[in-house]
């Protein structure tokens, strides 16, 4: 960890709240990373890194200088991230249609704004596929799909992985397998069948 | 020919494997595990990392200050902590020696009658508003003594309601010669007076938990509730006591 890094911690750790802000102006954008990962939506990324960085600031006190503060801030960012899921999961009527605020007038139909650079069709192709991968990935466990993103998304090694989630790497390395075979396998009826 | 399974091939495609040149080699001449190689090479690609929107730091930042609380240095650790624990487990060894002379010294002296009458020590049973009562306060201080920090609103205007209606049980439980559920109602009394006048500070907060802690009031309120909730018959901590205090 770096004099600057540790120098913030020091001043947080006197009372000066602001100096935490240089280990957010620092972290906060990998730790969001991240969390976009494991959520899926910016706005439960978000939620989890900040969730994250309120946790961290309060164990302050008791974290041990000697590690870096980057990776402990991601271990923390990926257990409430893994940990909203699994709320967001429970909650089945975080996934049912939302109700409008104002009603639609009548005779209006709700259209799919084309950018100027794409053409409906392909807009549509786009939201089609997007739609297809998020079917795929709601099909993973928690576990799995941070392994696989932070695995094949973020490149991050086995061995950081299997540490932030606490299990063995075995554990962590298996997660992924299983992870992209079921991904092959939602996939495969658009393939023409599973081999 | 021995064909990989498709988990071999995974960790192929990720480079996870350690006979990456055998299973590439193999690839060149089975077709078979080459489609299902194939297949998940397009899996990967069709998975690749999607780009990840730039968060707004400075809103995400405002939001976080809010919720900030001001940092205390940690108590300062020399040498002393080194004996910390070896002097708690003597501290503890010794309150084990006492309550033992203690409880001898009980089982032989006269009984009691001014404790075991209505009070938690007793198997009497008492009004079931005071039972809801005691339940209330259990809940309050409980949540209490597990919280940092000041305490909020809510918390301050339920010490307040408590604080009223306990005056009234403490008065009802000594005009009906409760002297033993009266007095714990009097310590109940006095720590929610704390609790209510308490200024908005952590140390404060925290040396009252220490009290509470200390006067195990808690538990005086669990047996008493106990006794309040179950009336008929004598549970083993109440036959326990009972059989004590003779």
């Amino acid at each position: 960890m770096d004099k600057a890094e540790t120098e913030a911690i020091r001043k947080v750790l006197t009372g000066d709240r602001d100096a935490y802000r240089v280990l957010m102006d620092r972290h906060f954008c990998s730790v969001y990373r991240v969390a976009f990962r494991i959520t899926g939506n910016e706005a439960d990324a978000e939620e989890a890194a900040q969730e994250a960085f309120l946790r961290a600031y309060n164990k302050l006190p008791s974290f041990r200088q000697d590690s870096a503060f980057s990776t402990w801030i991601t271990r923390i960012a990926m257990n409430t991230a893994i940990n909203l899921v699994e709320r967001r999961n429970r909650d089945l009527s975080y996934h049912a249609p939302r109700i409008a605020d104002e009603p639609s007038p009548d005779g209006i139909t709700v259209t799919v704004a084309a950018t100027s650079k794409q053409s409906p069709e392909s807009v549509l192709l786009d939201s089609e596929a997007a739609s297809l991968r998020r079917a795929a990935m709601d099909t993973l466990t928690p576990m799995e799909r941070t392994a696989f993103t932070l695995r094949h998304m973020e490149d991050l090694p086995i061995a950081e992985i299997a540490a932030a989630l606490n299990v063995p790497a075995n554990s962590a390395k298996q997660a992924v397998f299983r992870a992209v075979g079921k991904l092959r396998r939602s996939l495969a009826p658009l393939a023409g069948g599973v081999q | 020919m021995r064909h990989f399974t498709e988990e071999e091939l995974i960790a192929y495609q990720l480079h996870e494997t350690a006979d990456e040149q055998a299973i590439h080699r193999h690839l060149e001449s089975c077709s078979e595990c080459a489609a299902l190689s194939d297949s998940i090479a397009e899996t990967l690609r069709v998975f690749s990392a999607d780009p990840v929107p730039e968060p707004d730091l400075d809103r995400n930042w405002q939001r976080l200050r809010g919720n900030l609380s001001v940092l205390t240095p940690e108590s300062r650790r020399g040498w002393t902590h080194i004996l910390a624990w070896p002097a708690a487990g003597l501290a503890t060894a010794a309150l084990v020696v006492l309550a033992f002379i203690g409880i001898h010294a009980h089982i032989s002296a006269k009984p009691n009658f001014a404790v075991n009458g209505h009070g938690p020590l007793t198997t009497q049973p008492v009004d079931p508003a005071i039972a809801k009562h005691i339940d209330a306060a259990e809940r309050l201080l409980t949540e209490v003594n597990n919280t940092q920090g000041p305490l909020d609103n809510v918390t301050r205007d339920q010490t307040r309601a408590l604080l009223l209606t306990n005056a009234v049980y403490v008065r009802q439980a000594r005009s009906s010669g409760d002297l033993a559920e009266a007095s714990v109602l009097e310590n109940l009394g006095r720590v929610l007076t704390t609790l209510d006048n308490e200024p908005p500070t952590h140390e404060s907060a925290w040396r009252l938990r220490i009290e509470m802690n200390t006067n195990g009031l808690l538990f005086d309120l669990r047996v008493l509730r106990q006794n309040d909730t179950q009336p008929q018959h004598p549970g083993p901590t109440q036959a326990l006591t009972q059989g004590l205090t003779q």
